[in-house]
């Protein structure tokens, strides 16, 4: 379970016409919010692995507003944003996503009565990614594909940012946001500007909320 | 509303974005392909950007190339990390080796400028005996330039580049006084501070190419450093020194042509084994400029990677690689962390991210290793933080989620260390191609065994001073390096190194080498300053050997 | 000195200006005597550097977030300090007022206190007395201006408190000379916070020389006048005097230049207006100046040769 929130009531958005937000940031954060939850990248189903994989790397259970990590995924999969270089045993990165995706669909199968990865529970998806991790995956099903290289420099490269790089993630770790051309005067971590985001003390949200609604 | 800097080049017909002003441009003089200029540079970067302006400034004819974009800060720059990985190289390569190497933005930057626009700022002097490292500290190699000479070009360095730094510095022997003063410590700074002197060792204010107060120039003005903390992701402000606000300007002013979006795939020699120009790919084609020198400024992977691939028949080896030593003794620099939580907020993504650092293990010559390391204050921004929370201590799930909910409490120290060189540590070609039809880098390293005693005592020392300001839950970030350098070394032996003391290739008189891939040892320092300043030093040589007749 | 001294024993053989009207009835306004303009011009003095602190320590000490109650105390003093001074100016008698000299004294002393917290401030940082803390913590020189503000009131009280048909002393000594040492002095110290500060700045802009230039000058006239002939000519003096008053006034607008020069300039103002140079410190220098020039009238006025 996510702990209570940190900064109840902060939404670096609502700076968004504030000068700590310049005009391309504002054109680049749109963009990302606009992001299509239609697949131009994935196959049907290699989204359907892909969707059920974020939701195990950045959980959001029961979350109002959960970010469509798939659909950023495939968006940047689709771009070839990414930084180029790959392990000299890996493909790069369109080809390795292709290929595990489909190694992972393989092996929950192979596995589980022939349930694709995104049809086991949440316990199997965990002990398979878990399994990747660890090194105990490999053979003929993930062929051209190391499966914790692809976990350590793919998976956790390419999807956590997706949801840290999101404005909701911004205001759930209490972080500044864009600051452009307004950055900071009070420089100490105690001592917040006036639109920085305040801390809850533990029992006081809704304090910590009105204050965070005023920031800006 | 500006145009897209990827999908044409914007320093053309005339003119060049000028950087400082919205929306505008500066003149820039033009050359036509078949006019042999005095110098092609390829990259504008720390080396390249710096050696453009200075040679043009004497009056030669300068062309520098850049295989990327032309950016304005003003206007490109967004406050997002996501979106400013397009300051990065990101085309392909390959890592390999026990110990392969990340690229991308721990060290490799795309754009006119090169990686000083998303460079952390840090402007450190080398330690004088480093020079000499083979015959005064027994490792390494010697450089074939005394410490005293450099002592003088990085005065000349730091003066130019407008370094803000502290009014005394703890190390090494006098220095003259920064230009502009140290900025203020924000919270992360202090708690190294803290740190340090709990564990009894000295620390600074980092010298940083940043103002510390505005800035007119004859090409323009900047306000001062806003404390915004996006540094590693462009600089919107035009505070941080850059080789775009820097030299670059520079360059124009005094004549230089630049070429963004052209990326050199070969340099031609011909009769006398020299070498004749480069060749060169923009707006969809490949084109031929002709010079009368041709300076090499790719920085560690770049450089290799197109000296290699311009392999000719009269050079089957590659160019200037008598000595079989180009893309060898590549380095790399130790970048291990000591991170943990404070009870209080710190909020470390005020300001730029290492405004605190130390020295001590760089003069410290108590230790059963070589070579020396420093560390300095950190201040990630998420993504960069979800990195470090995934890349070292493995975690994602909802063990992520409530991991970094604690994000503005971290606080942490990370180094710069010292590698020792290696030739098995190497840029070879491999045989995938890039979008551009040219042989791909393979990046292969592997850590010695004084590289891993070196990063064992850091991290004691590290984890000792966050320990001492109380912070709880600490670990390590064990696996992680940065700047490079090494793979076209300097020396005053044509069999043991690429170029000599003036950066002049022995083989080819007319090709030089001027940038990071030179340094025969990299030093517990980053490089940057030291790149610039062996560019001020070359400038400095060219114009006293044109003057002799020795071009 | 000393011959001067002796000389102001005898009483004065002209009239002294203004005073009450003589043989008219009660019908013609009191003209004030030169000691009563010179008291007046010491209480604006201090009311202009009150004004100064007022809003600089608001501004400075909002950015400190109040984080000690102690940091309202200025604030107070200098409101204070203001509505006394005012009621200085609109004073014509020839009699210091209590209440403003125990304002006047309590901004002095919270000036001091005001200096110990600083001093404290920086020394508590890490680094304790080091380049960083004392450019970037609590300004050392800052809670001075109150002191320096007090003091004017104080000078302006004790010149007011003497007889109108005599030379006015100040704890026994000429007034002019008095006032002349002490607003010298004065100078010197704002002119040391100020050029501590564009040092910090890096002199980046050539009129940041002004206040390290201006102000002392003035203050070796001022000392020259405090100590020198009685009869000298003053009116160089005067001249510069009045140039450094205009420089403080000057100040303001470079220093409003200078805010619009951080990023996003004065749209940014929340950010820049505090992190940028402190738009109500110049007029410091106006205040003492102004003081100055009170200072040069009292000397002329009872000038012997």
């Amino acid at each position: 379970m996510i702990e209570p929130p940190r900064y109840p009531g902060y939404d670096v958005l609502a700076k968004r016409n504030t000068p700590s937000w310049d005009a391309v940031t504002r054109r680049v954060i749109d963009e990302r919010l606009a992001t299509p939850s239609t697949p131009r990248f994935f196959t049907r189903k290699e989204w359907l692995t892909a969707d059920a994989l974020c939701r195990r790397i950045v959980p959001q259970p029961g979350e109002i507003d959960p970010v469509s990590l798939v659909a950023l995924l495939d968006a940047k999969l689709f771009a070839n944003h990414g930084a180029g270089f790959r392990d000299a045993d890996m493909p790069y990165m369109q080809d390795a996503w292709r290929k595990a995706l489909a190694a992972i669909d393989r092996d929950a199968r192979a596995q589980k009565n022939d349930r694709g990865f995104s049809d086991l529970s949440e316990e199997d998806q965990d002990a398979l990614l878990s399994a990747m991790q660890h090194g105990k995956i490999s053979g003929d099903r993930w062929a051209g594909i190391n499966a914790k290289t692809f976990f350590e420099r793919r998976i956790l490269v390419d999807v956590p940012p997706l949801y840290y790089g999101h404005p909701k993630a911004w205001n759930e770790i209490g972080f500044g946001g864009p600051a452009s051309p307004r950055g900071y005067v009070r420089l100490d971590g105690d001592r917040p500007d006036p639109w920085e985001a305040i801390e809850a003390s533990p029992g006081d949200e809704d304090k910590a909320d009105r204050e965070n609604r005023r920031v800006v | 509303m500006s145009s897209d800097p990827f999908s044409e080049p914007r320093a053309k017909d005339g003119r060049a974005p000028d950087v400082f002003r919205l929306g505008s441009w500066v003149s820039m003089r033009e050359y036509r392909q078949t006019d042999e200029v005095d110098f092609a540079i390829v990259g504008t970067g720390a080396g390249g950007g710096t050696l453009a302006a200075l040679l043009a400034e004497q009056g030669f004819s300068v062309v520098a190339f850049d295989a990327g974009p032309y950016f304005r800060p003003l206007e490109d720059f967004a406050s997002d990390e996501t979106e400013q990985n397009k300051l990065y190289w990101n085309d392909a390569r390959i890592v390999d080796g026990p110990n392969p190497i990340q690229m991308g933005g721990k060290n490799s930057g795309k754009s006119v400028g090169g990686s000083t626009v998303h460079y952390a700022m840090v402007s450190l002097r080398f330690r004088p005996d480093w020079f000499k490292a083979r015959t005064s500290l027994g490792y390494g190699a010697d450089w074939p330039i005394s410490w005293q000479e450099m002592w003088h070009y990085y005065g000349e360095a730091e003066r130019q580049i407008k370094i803000s730094g502290p009014l005394t510095y703890p190390w090494g022997p006098k220095r003259p006084s920064y230009p502009y003063r140290a900025h203020e410590l924000n919270d992360a700074g202090k708690l190294l501070a803290r740190g340090c002197e709990s564990i009894g060792i000295q620390w600074t204010e980092t010298p940083l190419a940043t103002l510390s107060a505005p800035h007119a120039g004859p090409e323009g003005k900047s306000p001062p450093c806003a404390y915004r903390g996006f540094c590693r992701f462009g600089c919107t402000t035009n505070a941080k020194r850059s080789a775009l606000t820097v030299w670059i300007p520079r360059a124009l002013a005094a004549g230089a042509e630049i070429r963004d979006l052209a990326m050199v795939g070969r340099i031609e020699t011909g009769p006398g084994g020299r070498a004749t120009g480069v060749h060169y790919h923009r707006e969809g084609g490949w084109h031929f400029q002709r010079a009368k020198n041709v300076v090499v400024a790719g920085y560690a992977v770049e450089t290799p990677r197109l000296l290699l691939a311009s392999a000719n028949q009269e050079f089957p080896d590659g160019l200037a690689n008598s000595s079989g030593l180009v893309g060898k003794n590549l380095m790399t620099q130790s970048n291990q962390a000591y991170w943990g939580r404070m009870e209080q907020p710190v909020r470390w993504y005020k300001g730029p991210p290492s405004l605190a650092i130390t020295e001590h293990w760089n003069y410290d010559d108590n230790k059963d290793f070589h070579g020396g390391y420093c560390w300095m204050g950190q201040g990630p921004l998420p993504n960069e933080w979800a990195a470090v929370q995934t890349g070292s201590r493995g975690l994602w799930g909802e063990k992520l989620r409530n991991a970094m909910l604690d994000y503005n409490h971290m606080i942490g120290v990370k180094m710069v260390g010292e590698m020792l060189p290696n030739e098995k540590n190497r840029v070879t070609l491999a045989e995938d191609v890039d979008q551009y039809g040219l042989r791909v880098a393979k990046i292969t390293y592997a850590w010695g065994e004084n590289d891993k005693a070196l990063i064992k005592h850091a991290i004691e020392q590290m984890g000792r001073s966050i320990d001492a300001i109380g912070a709880r839950d600490m670990f390590a970030q064990e696996d992680d390096t940065n700047h490079l350098g090494g793979t076209a070394r300097m020396g005053d032996d044509r069999r043991t190194s690429v170029v000599n003391a003036d950066c002049r290739s022995w083989d080819i008189p007319n090709l030089w080498v001027c940038d990071g891939s030179v340094f025969p040892t990299v030093g517990g320092v980053n490089p940057a300053l030291t790149i610039q300043t062996i560019a001020v030093r070359t400038a400095d040589r060219i114009r006293k050997l044109s003057a002799a007749g020795e071009l | 000195m000393a011959r001067t001294l002796h000389q102001h024993r005898r009483p004065l053989l002209r009239p002294a200006v203004g005073g009450p009207p003589a043989r008219l009835g009660g019908l013609q306004k009191e003209r004030p005597t030169a000691i009563i303009i010179a008291a007046r011009r010491l209480n604006r003095a201090a009311g202009i550097i009150a004004i100064s602190v007022l809003f600089d320590s608001a501004m400075e000490h909002y950015r400190g977030n109040f984080h000690n109650k102690a940091m309202w105390t200025p604030i107070v003093t200098s409101l204070s300090s203001i509505a006394v001074s005012a009621h200085g100016l609109a004073d014509g008698r020839h009699r210091a007022h209590p209440v403003r000299d125990a304002v006047y004294v309590a901004a002095g002393f919270v000036g001091l206190v005001g200096t110990g917290f600083h001093i404290y401030n920086v020394t508590k940082k890490v680094g304790g007395f080091n380049w960083q803390n004392l450019f970037y913590s609590a300004p050392l020189g800052a809670p001075a201006a109150m002191s320096l503000s007090g003091l004017m009131g104080f000078l302006a009280e004790r010149v007011r408190d003497n007889h109108p048909e005599g030379e006015p002393r100040v704890f026994g000594l000429p007034a002019g000379r008095v006032v002349a040492a002490a607003t010298g002095l004065s100078l010197l110290g704002t002119t040391a916070e100020a050029g501590f500060l564009h040092f910090r700045g890096a002199f980046h802009n050539p009129a940041m020389l002004l206040p390290v230039s201006m102000p002392p000058v003035a203050a070796g006239l001022l000392a020259k006048a405090a100590i020198g002939r009685a009869g000298a000519s003053r009116t160089p003096s005067k001249a510069w005097l009045a140039a450094t008053a205009v420089m403080g006034v000057a100040g303001v607008a470079l220093h409003a230049y200078g805010v619009s020069r951080g990023m996003g300039g004065w749209r940014n103002w929340r950010q820049n207006a505090f992190a940028g140079p402190p738009l109500p410190a110049p007029p410091a220098f106006t205040g003492l100046t102004l003081a100055g020039l009170a200072a040069l009238a009292l000397l002329r006025e009872y000038a012997h040769d």
